[in-house]
C-alpha cells in the first residue's frame, strides 16, 4: 500500500497535492529496496521478500525458457504462419484484385496519419523511460541467449540428426532408414535428438547477445550521459517515434523474405484448395505497397500537423471524424467487395432516384425553413413522415412492391423534416439544411447502391472477406451500429415512462443473461424459420445482427451507469431553466453521461474485438479458423496448430493491448474517477 | 532557527521537563521541491504547541513525519527518547505513544464507533474485549457522545465524528496527540464542540502538537506556538508574545491576513 | 401523448412478435417438422464425453447430463478462480518488483487474448502430451496428465454419509457451544482461548467417532419415510388453490405495502401514472400466475406433490438402515482397458482433455478479471484509512485483516459477481473442444431430432436461472454488507 501513488483525497497542503516524482534511486539501493526487502529494517521482511524474489524469478525464468525453446525449436514449423499470412489475413480473396486492400487500407492510413497529426500530444517519453526499456528488453535478449535450449543439429536432409540411448550418432540410409555410422540397423527404441553443445549455442547466437549488448549499452549512455533530472526532464515525441517505428518494421520486406500460399483451384482438377507456392515470397509482393502505405502516413501526418491551430481546424475534425464513420462502410462495401455496376441500370433507375429525392428533398427543406411557415411546416413534415410509414405497412402486407431505398429515404426525409424548424432564418441558415440533406441523401443512396450491386470478386467461400479482415470489419461494424441501439436502450431503461422503461429492461437482461455462443446459433442456425418465404440472411449479417443486439445489451448498461452518475442538481437546473425533456436529455445529461461511460466502452470495444473469435465457432473463416482449422490441414503442414496460435495471440494481443493503453490514458485525460 | 533560541522563548518552568519530542535539522523533498528545511524544535512534556502558517507551509508534513507518514530524508526526529529510523519496531513502538488525529477523520466506516475504539487496544494492545469496551464507554463519555457507541460513522456528523476519532486516539493512551487541522472540514457550529474536547485533554497535561486556523484556540490554550512557512520555522514564542509584539516581518505579514 | 407513444410501441413489438411466431409456425409446418417438447422422453441415440452418463437413454437425460456439466464447471470455476484472482491481485500490489510484475504479466496475458484462443491453445498443449499408458505420470496412481486428459483422486459420498452428517450436525452444535463459552472467557480475561479452534477440534472428534458409529442413527430414515407418507396424502387440488392464493396474496401485499410507502400523513399522496403502472403490473403477474397454474399446467400441483414425496422417500432411504459402508471413500486414478488401449479407468476423477482444457482456460481468464479487481477493491480504500490505520499503530497484517480488506470486499462485491455471471455465461465456449456442457449437448441433441427452437429455449432458461441465481446470491450479501450511511 505504501508505495501506490494514488489520490490525494487526504492530503491538505497544496504542495502534497502537487508532488512531482520521487527523484530516481540508484540501481544498487532501487534494486535493495523493492527486490530485498530493504529500507524496512527488519530481518523478517528482508528474507520474506527475497524469497519471493527468488521464487517469482525462477518461475519467470522458466516460463521464459519454454516459451523460447518452443519459438526458437527446429521442429516448430514457422514456414507454416509465413506462408500462410495472407490468408490468415484475408482468407482466399484475390491476388488480382489485392490492391483494393491496399487502398483500403491507405485510405484508414490517411485518415489515422491525419488524426494524429491533428492529436493535443502530451509530453511524450522521457529519456528515463526509453533506458528502463532498452536496459528491460537488453536484459531478457542476452538472458534469452543463455536460457534457451542449444539447438538441434540438422542433416543434410532437414531432418534433425538422432541419437541412441547412449548417445551413439545415428544417419540414415539410402532408403532413408535409420543406421549406425558402421551400418547395423538402428534400435526404434529410445532415441533422442542431438543438440550441438552448450558454447557452440551461445557463440552461434552472438547476434543475439549483441543486439541485447547493445540495447544495454544504450541504456547505459542515457544512465550516464544525462543527469538524474534531465534524464526525467528530456522527452522525445511519442508519435514520430512510433512512425519511425512502424517504418523500420515495413523495412524488414526489403531484407527478409517472407513467404507465399494461395488460396486457388487447380486448373486441371478444377479443385479448389490452398496452394504452396513456395518460390513466391510476400516481401516481394508487398514491400512497394508497404513503402507506399509508409509514405501516405508520413505525408498524411505532416499534413494534420500544418494543420493544427489553423483558423479551420474544427471544421476539419469534423470532416475526419464524418471520414471515419464513412470509412467502414466506403472500404467495405465499395472497395473490397468489387461491386459490378450495371450501369444502365444505375442510369436508368438509381440516377433519377437520387436526382428527384436530392432535387425535391432540397426543395422541401427550403421551403419549411421559410420564416413564417408556422404550423404549416410542421404538418407537411408529419405528412412526409405518414408516407414513409405506410409505405413500410404496404411492405408487410405486401400491398405493392417498391424498392427498399425508397422507403428508407421517405424515412429519412421525414426525419430531417421534422428538424426543419430549428433552422428557420436567414438564407444561410436554411442553406445548411439543404447541404445537410442533399449530402444525407447522396451518401445514403451511393451506399444502397453500391450494396445492391453483386460483388465482382470471386473466391470460393460464400463471402468474400475472412480471415483477420472479417475480425475487424464484425468489431467495427458492431460498435458503429450497437452505439445508438445501446444509447437508446439506456434512455428507455432510465426514462420514466413504464412500458419503454419495462421494454429495454426485458431486452437487456435476456441478452445479458445468455451466452453469445447461444445468441450466434439462434442467428445463424435458427433465424431463418422466422423469416418470409424467399428471404434469407447471408452468413456474415446474420452474425454481425446478433453481435450488435448482444454488444447493446452491455452497451445500455454502460450507458446507463454513466447516465446514473449525473448528479440530481443537473436535471433540477436544466429544468429549472425551462428545458424540454428532449433538450435536457441531449444537452445536458447524455454529454455528460456519455463521458464517464467512455473508459467503460473502451472496455466494452474490446470485449466486442476478442469476442469475434467466436466466429470460429459459427461457421465463418475467421483469423482463429484458419490458424486451428485450414493451416493444420494443409498437406504441407499436417497438425501445425501451435505456431499459427501463438501468432494470432499475438495479433490480438497487440490490439487488445493498445486499445486498453488508450482507454487508460483517456480516463486520465478525462479525469473521470476524480471526485 | 537553532534548538537554542526555540527553548529561550519559553517558560523556565517547562525548561525543568523531560524531553518529548526532538526534531533536529529535519529536511524533506518532494522530488526537487523541498517541502521541509532543516526543522529543528523541542518539544517538552505536558506541552502544547500550536502550529500556525500559510497554506503549503510544511506544517501537516512536518507532524506526520513525527510519526512517520511521510519520510523524512534527512535530520533526527527523536520521540520519547526512541529514534524514528527505518526499523519497524521502533516506528511501531513510536505509533503506539504518539496518537494523531486527521482533518478528514478517517473513520473506518464499517465498523461501529465502539469498533472503531476498541480495534488498537485489541490488536496492538492485546487488552480482553471486555477492558477495551470498558475503556471505550469512559472515553466517549469524555468526548461527550457515550450514547453514540452502536451507531457507525456515516449516521454521525462531522464534529461527532471527529470526537469519536479524538477517542480512537486516546484508546492507545498515547503519551502525545498530533492534530493535523482537526477543525478545517467542520461546520462552524460543531468546531467548538471539539476544540472543547481537545481544551480538556490539554488541562488534563497531554503533550500536544495541533495545527490548526483557529487562532482564539491558539491564544488560549497553547504553551508555545511555532509560525512555519515554505518548510521553515519562522518565529516561536508564547502566544502573548507571538500576538501581540512579533519580530518577524513574515509574521507581522501573515498576522495581519488573517486578524 | 406519451402514453400514446408507448403503447404505439407496445403494439409494434407485439405485433412484430407476433409476425415472426406466425412466420416460424408457417415455416415449420411447410418442413413437415412438429414443435413440442416430447423429444425429452425420447432416445435421442447420441453419446457424450466425460459427463455422469455418457450414453443417455433420453432426451432430457442428455440435455441434464449436459446441465451438471456446465454447473460443475461453473461452480469449479468459480471457486478455483476467485482463490487464483485473489492471490495475483494482492501479488499485483506487492512491493517487491518482480512480484508485482510478474502478477501484471500474467493478468495482460490472459486479459488481452480472447478465451476461446486460450481454450483452443490448452487444447492443443493437451493433444501434444505423452501417449496414456500404465506408466503415466507425473505421479503415478495420484496424478496422471497425458493425451487423454488429466486424472487426479477424488473424495466421493459413500454408504454412511448421510447418516455421518448427523454426527457433524451434533458437533458442530457442541462446537458452537464451546466457541461460544470460550470466546466470552476471552473476552473477560484476556487469556487466549483459541475459541475457533476449540469448536473444530470438537466437531473433529466428534466426526471421528462418527466415522465408526454411524449405523446408530440408522432409525432417522424412518421420520423421513412417514413425511414421506403424509405429503402423498395430501390431496393435489388444495395445492392448486394454496398456490393461487400465494400468487394472488402476494400481488395484494406487494400493492398494500406499496401504497403504503406512498402514502404520508397527510392522507395517500398523489399517484403518478407510473406507480398506477407498476400496480396493475402487479394484478396482471398475479393473474399470469393463476392462469398458469390452472389452464397452462393444471398437473403441476399433482407433479409437486409427487416430486415432493420422491425427495423425501429417497432421503428415508439415504438415511436408512443397513448402510455402514463408512461415510466417505478415497478413488485413486487407474486404468481401464478398452479394446486395445489403456484408458483412464473410473477411480480417479477423469477430466477429459476438452474438459481441463475449458475448467482451465476459464479459470485462469477469470483469475486473471478478478485479480484487477481485487486490486481496484484495494486501491478504492481511501489513503487516509491507511493512515489511521497506522497512526493508531496498527501492524500490516492486522491493517489488511481489519481495515483495508474489508472495505475493499465491498467494492469488488457487485464486479465479482458480474465475473461469476460471464464466468458461468463463458462455460457454454466447451463446445469449440467438444466438451460435453449444456449447449454441445443441446447442439448435438437438435442436429438429431431438428428440434431447435426447444432446445434454445431449455439454453435461455437455463443460463437466465444461472445469472438470477447468482445476482440473487451476490445482491444478498451486498445489501448485507453495505456500510450504513445516514
Amino acid at each position: 500500500m505504501e508505495s501506490t501513488p494514488l489520490d490525494t483525497q487526504t492530503t491538505v497542503e497544496s504542495d502534497v497535492a502537487t508532488r512531482p516524482e520521487e527523484a530516481s534511486l540508484p540501481p544498487l539501493e532501487w534494486m535493495q529496496r523493492n527486490l530485498f526487502g530493504g529500507g524496512q529494517g527488519s530481518v523478517g521482511a528482508v528474507a520474506r521478500s527475497t524469497s519471493l524474489t527468488v521464487v517469482f524469478t525462477l518461475l519467470g525464468l522458466f516460463a521464459y525458457q519454454q516459451l523460447l525453446n518452443f519459438i526458437f525449436s527446429e521442429e516448430t514449423n514457422w514456414n507454416s504462419v509465413r506462408v500462410n499470412l495472407r490468408l490468415l489475413f484475408t482468407q482466399a480473396y484475390p491476388e488480382s484484385d489485392y490492391h483494393r486492400i491496399w487502398v483500403s487500407l491507405g485510405l484508414v492510413l490517411v485518415l489515422s496519419g491525419v488524426g494524429l497529426g491533428l492529436m493535443k500530444v502530451g509530453r511524450g517519453i522521457s529519456m528515463k523511460k526509453i533506458a528502463t526499456w532498452c536496459v528491460g528488453w537488453g536484459v531478457l535478449v542476452v538472458l534469452g541467449v543463455f536460457l534457451r535450449q542449444p539447438s538441434v543439429l540438422v542433416g543434410d536432409d532437414g531432418t534433425p540428426l538422432l541419437a541412441d540411448a547412449d548417445g551413439v550418432a545415428l544417419a540414415r540410409d539410402g532408403l532413408g532408414a535409420l543406421v549406425y555410422l558402421d551400418g547395423s540397423p538402428a534400435p526404434s527404441q529410445g532415441l533422442s535428438v542431438v543438440r550441438e553443445s552448450y558454447g557452440d549455442a551461445i557463440s552461434s547466437r552472438s547476434g543475439w547477445l549483441l543486439i541485447g549488448l547493445v540495447l544495454i549499452g544504450i541504456a547505459a549512455a542515457i544512465w550516464f550521459g544525462f543527469g538524474d533530472k534531465r534524464r526525467r526532464s528530456t522527452f522525445l515525441p511519442a508519435i514520430p517515434l512510433s512512425i519511425a517505428g512502424i517504418g523500420a518494421l515495413i523495412s524488414t520486406t526489403w531484407w527478409y523474405n517472407w513467404g507465399n500460399y494461395t488460396f486457388s483451384t487447380d486448373e486441371e482438377t478444377g479443385v479448389s484448395g490452398f496452394n504452396f507456392e513456395p518460390s513466391v515470397k510476400v516481401a516481394e509482393t508487398t514491400r512497394n505497397p508497404w513503402t507506399i502505405m509508409f509514405v501516405v502516413l508520413v505525408v498524411a501526418y505532416v499534413l494534420g500537423r500544418r494543420l493544427r491551430g489553423r483558423a479551420f481546424e474544427q471544421h476539419f475534425r469534423g470532416l475526419l471524424i464524418l471520414g471515419w464513420f464513412l470509412a467502414p462502410f466506403v472500404t467495405f462495401f465499395a472497395i473490397l467487395r468489387g461491386p459490378e455496376f450495371d450501369w444502365a441500370y444505375v442510369a436508368a433507375v438509381d440516377l433519377p432516384l437520387w436526382l428527384a429525392f436530392g432535387i425535391g428533398g432540397a426543395a422541401l427543406m427550403w421551403a419549411l425553413t421559410k420564416p413564417g411557415i408556422g404550423e404549416v411546416g410542421r404538418v407537411l413534415a408529419v405528412l412526409v413522415l405518414a408516407i414513409a410509414a405506410f409505405t413500410w405497412i404496404a411492405a408487410f402486407f405486401g400491398w405493392f412492391g417498391m424498392l427498399q431505398k425508397v422507403r428508407l429515404s421517405f424515412l429519412l426525409l421525414g426525419l430531417t423534416a421534422l428538424l426543419a424548424p430549428n433552422f428557420i432564418g436567414e438564407a444561410r441558415q436554411r442553406l445548411t439544411l439543404v447541404y445537410v440533406w442533399t449530402g444525407t441523401i447522396t451518401i445514403f443512396h451511393v451506399m444502397a447502391t453500391i450494396i445492391n450491386t453483386p460483388s465482382s470478386i470471386e473466391v470460393p467461400t460464400e463471402d468474400f472477406a475472412g480471415g483477420f479482415m472479417v475480425s475487424i470489419y464484425v468489431t467495427v461494424f458492431t460498435l458503429l451500429f450497437s452505439f445508438p441501439l445501446g444509447v437508446l436502450l439506456a434512455l428507455a431503461r432510465t426514462s420514466r415512462l413504464p412500458i419503454f422503461r419495462l421494454l429495454a429492461t426485458v431486452y437487456i437482461e435476456a441478452f445479458r443473461g445468455v451466452p453469445l455462443i447461444t445468441m450466434l446459433f439462434f442467428f445463424t442456425v435458427f433465424v431463418n424459420l422466422f423469416l418470409p418465404e424467399g428471404m434469407e440472411l447471408a452468413l456474415l449479417a446474420a452474425v454481425t445482427i446478433a453481435f450488435v443486439l448482444f454488444s447493446a445489451a452491455y452497451l445500455a448498461e454502460n450507458v446507463r451507469g454513466g447516465l446514473q452518475a449525473v448528479r440530481r442538481g443537473q436535471y433540477e437546473a436544466s429544468d429549472a431553466l425551462g428545458l424540454t425533456t428532449v433538450q435536457r436529455t441531449g444537452f445536458i445529461v447524455l454529454p455528460q453521461g456519455l463521458r464517464v461511460s467512455i473508459p467503460p466502452l473502451v472496455g466494452q470495444a474490446i470485449a466486442t474485438y476478442k469476442e469475434t473469435s467466436l466466429l470460429a465457432i459459427v461457421g465463418v473463416f475467421d483469423f482463429l479458423r484458419m490458424a486451428r482449422d485450414i493451416i493444420p490441414n494443409q498437406p504441407e503442414f499436417l497438425g501445425e496448430r501451435k505456431p499459427a496460435l501463438l501468432f494470432i495471440c499475438v495479433i490480438y494481443f497487440v490490439g487488445a493491448y493498445a486499445m486498453s493503453k488508450y482507454s487508460q490514458r483517456l480516463e486520465k485525460n478525462l479525469g473521470v474517477g476524480e471526485r | 532557527m537553532s534548538i537554542n533560541d526555540a527553548t529561550v522563548a519559553v517558560t523556565e518552568e517547562l525548561a525543568t521537563r523531560d524531553d518529548m519530542i526532538i526534531c533536529e535539522g529535519v529536511d524533506k523533498w518532494y522530488g526537487d521541491f523541498q517541502a521541509l528545511k532543516g526543522v529543528s524544535a523541542t518539544i517538552k512534556e505536558r506541552e502544547v504547541v500550536v502550529v500556525l502558517g500559510p497554506s503549503g507551509s510544511g506544517k501537516s508534513t512536518w507532524i506526520r513525519c513525527i510519526n512517520r507518514l511521510e519520510q523524512h530524508q534527512s535530520g533526527r526526529i527523536i520521540v520519547d527518547g526512541v529514534e524514528l529510523t527505518n526499523d519497524t519496531r521502533n516506528i511501531e513502538k513510536i505509533r503506539s505513544e504518539v496518537g494523531m488525529v486527521f482533518q478528514q477523520f478517517n473513520l473506518f466506516p464499517h465498523l461501529t464507533v465502539r469498533d472503531n475504539i476498541t480495534l488498537a487496544p485489541i490488536w496492538v494492545r492485546k487488552k480482553p474485549r471486555g477492558e477495551a469496551e470498558a475503556l471505550a464507554t469512559q472515553l466517549l463519555e469524555r468526548v461527550g457522545i457515550p450514547e453514540q457507541a452502536d451507531k457507525f460513522p456515516g449516521q454521525l456528523s462531522g464534529g461527532q465524528q471527529q470526537r469519536v476519532a479524538i477517542a480512537r486516539a486516546l484508546a492507545m493512551e498515547p503519551r502525545v496527540m498530533l492534530f493535523d487541522e482537526p477543525t478545517s472540514a467542520l461546520d462552524p457550529e460543531m468546531i467548538k464542540e471539539v476544540l472543547d474536547v481537545m481544551k480538556d485533554l490539554a488541562r488534563g497535561g497531554m503533550t500536544m502538537i495541533v495545527v490548526t486556523h483557529e487562532m482564539g484556540f491558539a491564544r488560549e490554550v497553547a504553551d508555545r506556538i511555532i509560525f512555519m512557512e515554505s518548510g521553515e520555522i519562522v518565529e516561536t514564542g508564547t502566544p502573548e508574545h507571538f500576538f501581540t509584539s512579533p519580530e518577524e516581518d513574515r509574521t507581522k505579514l501573515f498576522l495581519s491576513q488573517i486578524l | 401523448m406519451k402514453w400514446f407513444a408507448q403503447v404505439v410501441t407496445l403494439v409494434l413489438v407485439v405485433a412484430a412478435l407476433w409476425f415472426l411466431a406466425v412466420q416460424a409456425g408457417d415455416n415449420l409446418e411447410a418442413k413437415s417438422i412438429k414443435t413440442g417438447f416430447d423429444f425429452l422422453e425420447i432416445n435421442p441415440g447420441i453419446n457424450l464425453n466425460g459427463t455422469i452418463d455418457d450414453e443417455p437413454d433420453t432426451g432430457g437425460r442428455a440435455l441434464y447430463a449436459g446441465m451438471v456439466n456446465t454447473i460443475r464447471l461453473a461452480v469449479g470455476g468459480i471457486f478455483v478462480a476467485t482463490i487464483i484472482g485473489i492471490l495475483v491481485g494482492v501479488a499485483r500490489l506487492s512491493n517487491n518488483w518482480i512480484v508485482s510484475k510478474t502478477s501484471s504479466a500474467f493478468i495482460e496475458y490472459e486479459r488481452n487474448i480472447p478465451l476461446l484462443v486460450h481454450i483452443i491453445i490448452f487444447f492443443a498443449v493437451l493433444s501434444g502430451l505423452e501417449n496414456f499408458n500404465a506408466g503415466v505420470g507425473p505421479i503415478n496412481g495420484w496424478l496422471h496428465v497425458s493425451n487423454k486428459g488429466l486424472s487426479v483422486p477424488r473424495i466421493y459420498v459413500a454408504d454412511g454419509f448421510y447418516q455421518w452428517m448427523v454426527f457433524i450436525l451434533i458437533g458442530v452444535i457442541i462446537g458452537s457451544l464451546v466457541r461460544k463459552r470460550r470466546q466470552a472467557q476471552q473476552d473477560a480475561t484476556g487469556v487466549m482461548t483459541h475459541p475457533t479452534g476449540a469448536m473444530l477440534g470438537v466437531i473433529a472428534v466428534v466426526g471421528a467417532i462418527g466415522w465408526v458409529l454411524h449405523p446408530v442413527f440408522g432409525w432417522v430414515g424412518g421420520i423421513f419415510d412417514a413425511i414421506a407418507d403424509g405429503i402423498d396424502s395430501v390431496p393435489a387440488d388444495l395445492v392448486q388453490v394454496l398456490l393461487t392464493v400465494l400468487a394472488v396474496g402476494a400481488a395484494a401485499n406487494w400493492i398494500r405495502r406499496f401504497l403504503t410507502s406512498r402514502s404520508t400523513p397527510a392522507g395517500l399522496a398523489n399517484l403518478t401514472d407510473d406507480d398506477y403502472f407498476r400496480m396493475i403490473f402487479a394484478g396482471v403477474g398475479a393473474v399470469f400466475a393463476g392462469a398458469f397454474i390452472w389452464i397452462l399446467w393444471p398437473g403441476g400441483s399433482s407433479w409437486i406433490v409427487n416430486s415432493g414425496s420422491d425427495l423425501f422417500n429417497v432421503l428415508g432411504e439415504k438415511f436408512g438402515d443397513g448402510r455402514d459402508g463408512g461415510p466417505l471413500g478415497l478413488g485413486r486414478p487407474d486404468f481401464e482397458q478398452r479394446g486395445n488401449f489403456p484408458n483412464p479407468g473410473p477411480g480417479g476423477l477423469n477430466f477429459s482433455q476438452g474438459f481441463a482444457a475449458v475448467f482451465f482456460g476459464i479459470v485462469l481468464y477469470t483469475a486473471a478479471f478478478i485479480a484487477e479487481i481485487v486490486r481496484a477493491g484495494i486501491l478504492a480504500v481511501p489513503k487516509g484509512q491507511t493512515e489511521a490505520a497506522k497512526a493508531i499503530g496498527l501492524r500490516r497484517s492486522t491493517m489488511l485483516r481489519r481495515v483495508i480488506l474489508p472495505q475493499a470486499f465491498r467494492v469488488s462485491l457487485p464486479p465479482l459477481g458480474n465475473q461469476y455471471l460471464n464466468l458461468t455465461k463463458n462455460t457454454s465456449l466447451a463446445i469449440a473442444v467438444g466438451a460435453s456442457d449444456l449447449v454441445q449437448v443441446g447442439q448435438t441433441v437438435y442436429n438429431q431430432t431438428g428440434k431447435s427452437l426447444e432446445v434454445f429455449a431449455i439454453w435461455m432458461g437455463f443460463y437466465l436461472a444461472c445469472s438470477l441465481t447468482i445476482s440473487v446470491v451476490v445482491n444478498f450479501f451486498n445489501v448485507r454488507l453495505a456500510i450504513v450511511e445516514r
